[in-house]
């Protein structure tokens, strides 16, 4: 896709300003600088040799040394006035700002007085300079599950040291494992470790809201997880990786009352179509049976329909045993102890 | 902020246009910047080039309209000059006192911060919004970032969708908006004209908090269920935003003191509610309890989101106290047996008694 215009202005605005600034600098470090190919650099050269002010005689023209050019040194010989770098607008220090406020309040930052004071001035010299009361967008990531297990896993990421977590998963099973942590990845709805797992050997993500219990070991990560962690995207796709792959067993498709709508906002769903009288219909990929299961129990008040009918009778068993388990176990009204002594 | 000129489609300007927008707008930035007083149009038009390949004092006006908003959106103070005396037409020109970036001294690890704030956005609208501020920052000279104080860590924020860029522009002039949206516990669609107040992203959903005109009262809407286009409806400065304003208290993130359920759980089962329950003795309680069942007290603050939490256990959780919430995951448990009922027999109403899920959702 063709580079935006406005993108490719503030960067040509920009290397005016930068070179201005700087004196010669090599193509291929302005590439890296801007984060653009040499090619790139090169063409912004050519397109800014041939702008400038009304009139366009050659001393109206930004100006390169035609010399530094054949020897891949990029040296601007006539800025036209443009040697300020251009002001934030608007939206870039809302989008800026908002950014680092979430991460300043962010329990993994808070948890920490190192980052604290490090987020907390990057947010302060950038509202100074911005001017913007850039309160529009406001913006709070998810908790990162148990404080201690928070410590462990931000210590043992930061040292490169394997870890060992009692985990359980969405079937509700509890296991333990050593893995090798390579990144939290803290979404707006639920923060995850992403690391590389030596009973599985491979890639696993685990919710940390899961994670029972962490331990730092003093083993360096392995091969493995150091290679998962180089690459530069990982854990982006948390649909697929927070389940096993391995015992994907189809889609279900179930229709919801308009009430449930955030079901079809919050879980990974392969289509979802509105109905006329309000409902709506998601195609879910199960790739854990007990995750469909308990998704539909908390839910079955708004439940319309669900297909495959194996689905729905397995619910139904797993209510009914539910309520076999109710009729056995009678209520106790008032046992808990005391509301102000609230368990957390 | 107006659309940016590349997401125009090409044709008025089209076949005519032989100058590429980048060069047209870098061309008018600098004459703004070096004219002595202020240009007018038709200067601009004769003497700035790639705006004389407009065919038409209607497509120049079209071109040069679109090319001042964009300039204005990227931050390029440009101000209209009052000629004054005999001439009739304004100017335009550059505020240069305004124009530059004051200097932003930040430290290589403060540039770290700033790398991965930048990948926070998981939308394309605020991720390019992000990468042109990163690229003016480093036009004014930020060196290399370093990112050991931040190792591994990677904040994410999912999409927030088409609403945005038109919702940002209302909250920062405000101006109020008019769409049609989708109301969770009906399903129907319906007109909303709301003054905006904030943006806001919570739990996995993205927000707008305003105030709601048709219903006179504040009103909090989410973002995915905006159906179509988002029309600004006044001029800038058109209300006022509440200076107390509580963003958490409209979404409904405190929904009231903690209160404690107390848990009756099959051994070795439901571990993330273990987590963070405390275990209790049978003999505190003031009735027997099953002897094959762990007792444990656990808090919560929405009745909702802990029945559903609860009742997805099946079988391996029983509440045992308070009798609303045991109700509430009574009520999940009987329409979830009804699923496999006999064909086209839907399970019962299920309208009543889930007040507190709008509440709780948005």
């Amino acid at each position: 896709m063709a580079e935006r215009a406005d993108d490719r202005l503030v960067r040509l605005l920009g290397l005016v300003a930068y070179l201005d600034a700087r004196g010669p600098v090599p193509v291929a470090q302005l590439a890296q600088h801007f984060g653009v190919s040499e090619a790139q650099i090169r063409d912004d050269v050519d397109q800014l040799w041939v702008t400038g002010t009304p009139g366009y005689w050659p001393d109206d023209l930004i100006d390169f040394d035609a010399d530094a050019a054949e020897r891949g040194v990029v040296h601007l010989t006539n800025a036209r006035g443009m040697t300020r770098p251009l002001r934030l607008g608007t939206r870039e220090a809302v989008a800026l700002v908002a950014a680092l406020r979430a991460m300043l309040e962010s329990p993994v930052v808070q948890a920490d007085a190192e980052r604290r004071a490090l987020v907390g001035s990057a947010l302060e010299k950038l509202t100074a300079a911005t001017g913007e009361a850039a309160h529009a967008v406001d913006v709070r990531l998810a908790p990162d599950g148990r404080p201690e297990v928070l410590r462990a896993v931000t210590t043992a990421l930061a040292r490169g040291r394997r870890l060992r977590i009692r985990y359980v998963n969405a079937a509700d099973v509890t296991g333990e494992r050593e893995v090798d942590p390579v990144r939290l990845l803290t979404q707006d709805e639920s923060s995850y470790l992403v690391a590389w797992c030596h009973r599985a050997q491979g890639r696993r993500t685990f919710r940390m809201d899961r994670v029972l219990a962490a331990e730092v070991l003093d083993v360096p990560v392995s091969a493995a997880g150091r290679a998962l962690a180089a690459e530069p995207e990982v854990g982006l796709d948390i649909a697929q990786s927070v389940s096993d792959p391995a015992v994907a067993t189809g889609t279900a498709t179930v229709v919801l009352a308009s009430p449930a709508r955030f079901v079809a906002e919050e879980v990974p769903t392969e289509s979802v179509r509105d109905l006329p009288d309000g409902s709506f219909e998601v195609r879910v990929r199960v790739t854990n049976p007990a995750w469909l299961r308990g998704l539909l129990l908390a839910n079955a008040a708004h439940v319309r329909s669900v297909a495959p009918a194996q689905v729905a009778q397995d619910v139904a068993e797993a209510a009914r045993e539910a309520l076999d388990a109710y009729a056995a176990v009678a209520g106790v009204p008032g046992a808990r102890p005391s509301d102000d002594d609230a368990v957390g | 902020m107006p659309a940016n000129p590349s997401d125009q489609p090409t044709g008025a300007l089209g076949a005519s246009s032989s100058t590429p927008p980048a060069e047209r707008l870098l061309n008018l930035v600098i004459a703004l910047v070096n004219t002595s007083a202020a240009m007018t149009k038709q200067q601009i038009r004769r003497g700035v080039a790639g705006y004389g390949d407009a065919p038409s004092v209607d497509a120049f006006e079209r071109m040069f309209e679109r090319d001042k908003d964009a300039l204005r959106a990227l931050g390029v103070p440009i101000v209209t000059v009052d000629p004054g005396g005999h001439s009739e037409e304004v100017g335009y020109r550059i505020d240069n006192d305004a124009y530059a970036l004051p200097p932003v001294d930040l430290t290589p690890a403060e540039l770290g911060v700033l790398a991965l704030a930048a990948q926070l956005w998981s939308d394309k609208t605020l991720r390019t919004d992000i990468s042109r501020a990163m690229t003016k920052l480093r036009a004014a000279g930020a060196g290399e970032a370093a990112s050991d104080a931040m190792a591994g860590l990677a904040p994410r924020v999912r999409a927030v969708g088409d609403a945005y860029g038109p919702l940002l522009e209302a909250v920062t002039e405000r101006r109020p908006v008019h769409f049609r949206y989708r109301a969770a516990s009906t399903g129907q669609v319906s007109s909303r004209d709301v003054e905006p107040w904030r943006i806001a992203a919570r739990r996995g959903g993205w927000y707008l908090v305003g105030w709601d005109r048709g219903r006179q009262a504040p009103r909090v809407f989410r973002l995915s269920r905006i159906e179509g286009r988002v029309r600004l409806t006044a001029a800038a400065g058109a209300f006022e935003i509440p200076e107390d304003l509580d963003v958490d208290a409209l979404l409904g993130e405190r929904t009231g003191r903690e209160r404690t359920a107390v848990l009756a759980v099959v051994p070795e089962r439901a571990s993330a509610v273990r987590a963070r329950a405390r275990v209790l003795d049978p003999a505190d309680l003031p009735a027997p309890t099953p002897p094959d069942r762990d007792l444990l007290a656990v808090g919560f603050t929405s009745l909702t989101t802990a029945a559903e939490e609860l009742a997805a256990y099946g079988a391996a959780v029983v509440v045992l106290d308070p009798p609303e919430l045991r109700a509430e995951v009574l009520r999940r448990l009987h329409a979830a047996a009804a699923l496999a009922g006999p064909a086209g027999a839907p399970p019962g109403a299920d309208a009543h008694a889930d007040a507190d899920k709008e509440h709780d959702r948005g």
